[in-house]
């Protein structure tokens, strides 16, 4: 049998998942981490077969970057991308190559993620599928194939569930503390879902928010006022130093 | 003020757990409900549940003994009217609930605190049929009550400070961790908690992913301890479903808290869960 070299792979983003995700592939013996900026800045450079894009906040701003990187890559290049904000049939509407898009969803830390979800567009191939949980696997992650929908599963649940806490912690219901301290001990929560969005950061968790409003229409998505504030005011967590906490 | 003996009414699963929980803390404890019978059941499985731990070493035959002695079961309400502190634990039905503050209004001293377990209703509305709505307050606890740590204390609109304190104060004493909120639909847990069953059977629903997948990735991606639909099979889809409902009705409708058909066919099917034998899985007959 052929041994598969091992796939060079680009992460494009800035948001906490992607330096995630690099830390993660950088990690791993299996994928060898390429910078982007390198990959840009020289033609000659070897191809790569993988390039993982994470924006979600700013939809335009995604829909520019996946059409400059299909400019940079081969036409069979597999591209991963983040669809916390957006579904991966409208993400890969924008491709000129549209079937060789996969949507991907988990949030940062990716390190403690044992899983991630995938989920094809409509014009995906299943080959291109393949690839993506073969990439998966080789970074040590079992992947679970699901419907293109905004936010998948996980990133949807618990984006609704933070969000119910903002919602609280508006109101002043109760203390940030208080709220993570109850779901901790009222129902075994692995973390309190307010520091636990300060982790992953408040501009994903609000991506997916307004991704499923924008998407479904409807009023059950609204994202929590002071959610939405502490996002504009730039407090995105622990990576700034100030969420729902604030940090050293 | 100090806090010496606690009356619990109703010796159902809810009101014998926090009666256990409590004379074993050191309070002396008047456990109510309706009849001989009912009041007996309620003794009988905290009886039970400290043999079984007597065996298991976490008591000595000599601290049962002295809970025992702590532990008082009455058929009569007169019988709190020397009592500091009382939580009702009567069926979540707010007529009940009612009826049975105003009586405890009538029986107990000016001063006692009237607490109730209530996780649906609102704490305010109960308190009004008081005439001390300042000493009145929400203590829920969460089941199985002598295990779960968490305790809410929750301020109804009239509830005084002091009340909060003294209540903070006697959940510590009883081993538990209180955390005060307002008296809002679902308090803290239960409102919070609604999206990691709601959200994922719309996501169901919407034939997104299936039950078996939703479970897998909430443990695997998120690490939660169960799956959305195996901890409803487990807490019971009826019980679950009336949670949802009663929060929706509490934010007038709100569409976060929008219940879904599914839940209600899986009730209105009677596979409830593993109570039934079945709910979103199947379950074999552990009998």
């Amino acid at each position: 049998m052929k041994t598969r070299t091992k796939p060079r792979v680009a992460v494009v983003g800035t948001n906490a998942l992607a330096e995630s995700l690099r830390e993660e592939i950088s990690r791993s013996a299996d994928a060898e981490l390429v910078l982007w900026e390198e990959l840009q800045a020289n033609p000659n450079a070897p191809a790569i077969e993988l390039v993982l894009e994470t924006h979600n906040l700013d939809l335009k701003e995604k829909r520019t970057q996946l059409q400059l990187i299909e400019r940079v890559i081969p036409r069979d290049c597999l591209i991963l991308t983040s669809v916390l904000a957006v579904s991966a049939t409208e993400a890969a509407s924008w491709l000129t190559h549209s079937s060789r898009l996969v949507g991907f969803a988990t949030f940062a830390p990716v390190e403690e993620k044992q899983l991630v979800e995938l989920a094809g567009a409509l014009q995906t191939d299943g080959f291109y599928v393949e690839r993506a949980r073969q990439f998966w696997l080789a970074i040590g992650k079992e992947t679970e194939q699901v419907k293109d929908e905004v936010g998948l599963v996980f990133p949807r649940i618990l984006a609704m569930i933070v969000n119910e806490a903002a919602f609280a912690w508006t109101e002043k219901t109760a203390t940030a503390a208080d709220i993570d301290r109850a779901m901790r001990l009222g129902v075994n929560y692995p973390d309190g879902p307010l520091a636990w969005a300060d982790q992953i950061g408040l501009d994903d968790i609000y991506a997916v928010l307004r991704g499923l409003q924008r998407e479904l229409g409807e009023e059950r998505y609204r994202p929590a006022p002071l959610l939405r504030k502490m996002v504009h005011a730039g407090w995105l967590g622990k990576q700034s130093g100030r969420g729902f906490y604030r940090y050293e | 003020m100090k806090l010496k003996t606690i009356g619990v009414v109703g010796a159902g699963t809810m009101g014998a757990g926090i009666a256990q929980i409590i004379a074993q803390s050191g309070f002396a404890v008047i456990v109510y409900d309706l009849n001989e019978s009912a009041v007996n059941r309620g003794i009988g499985q905290i009886a039970a549940r400290w043999a079984k731990q007597v065996q298991q070493g976490k008591w000595t035959e000599q601290d049962v003994w002295a809970f025992e002695q702590r532990l008082t079961p009455t058929t009569d309400l007169q019988a709190f009217s020397d009592c500091h502190l009382v939580i009702e634990a009567v069926p979540e039905v707010l007529s009940i609930k009612e009826a049975t503050f105003r009586r405890l209004a009538e029986i107990c001293p000016a001063e006692t605190l009237l607490v109730t377990n209530t996780s649906s209703f609102s704490v305010t509305e109960i308190a009004s049929c008081t005439m001390r709505p300042e000493r009145v307050a929400g203590l829920h606890f969460f089941n199985p009550a002598p295990v779960m740590p968490l305790v809410e204390i929750v301020k109804g609109l009239q509830t005084a400070k002091e009340t909060v304190v003294c209540l903070e104060q006697f959940a510590a004493a009883i081993g538990k961790e209180p955390v005060v909120c307002q008296d809002t639909p679902g308090f803290v847990v239960n409102r919070i908690a609604r999206p990691y069953y709601n959200e994922a059977v719309r996501i169901w629903g919407d034939q997104v992913a299936d039950v078996a997948q939703i479970d897998r990735i909430m443990k695997k991606a998120g690490a939660f301890r169960m799956g959305p639909f195996e901890l409803q099979d487990l807490i019971g889809i009826d019980i679950n479903f009336s949670t949802t409902t009663s929060v929706h009705q509490g934010f007038f409708a709100d569409a976060r808290f929008r219940p879904h058909y599914l839940q209600q066919r899986m009730v209105q099917s009677g596979q409830i869960g593993r109570k039934a034998g079945g709910g979103y899985y199947r379950y074999e007959d552990k009998n």
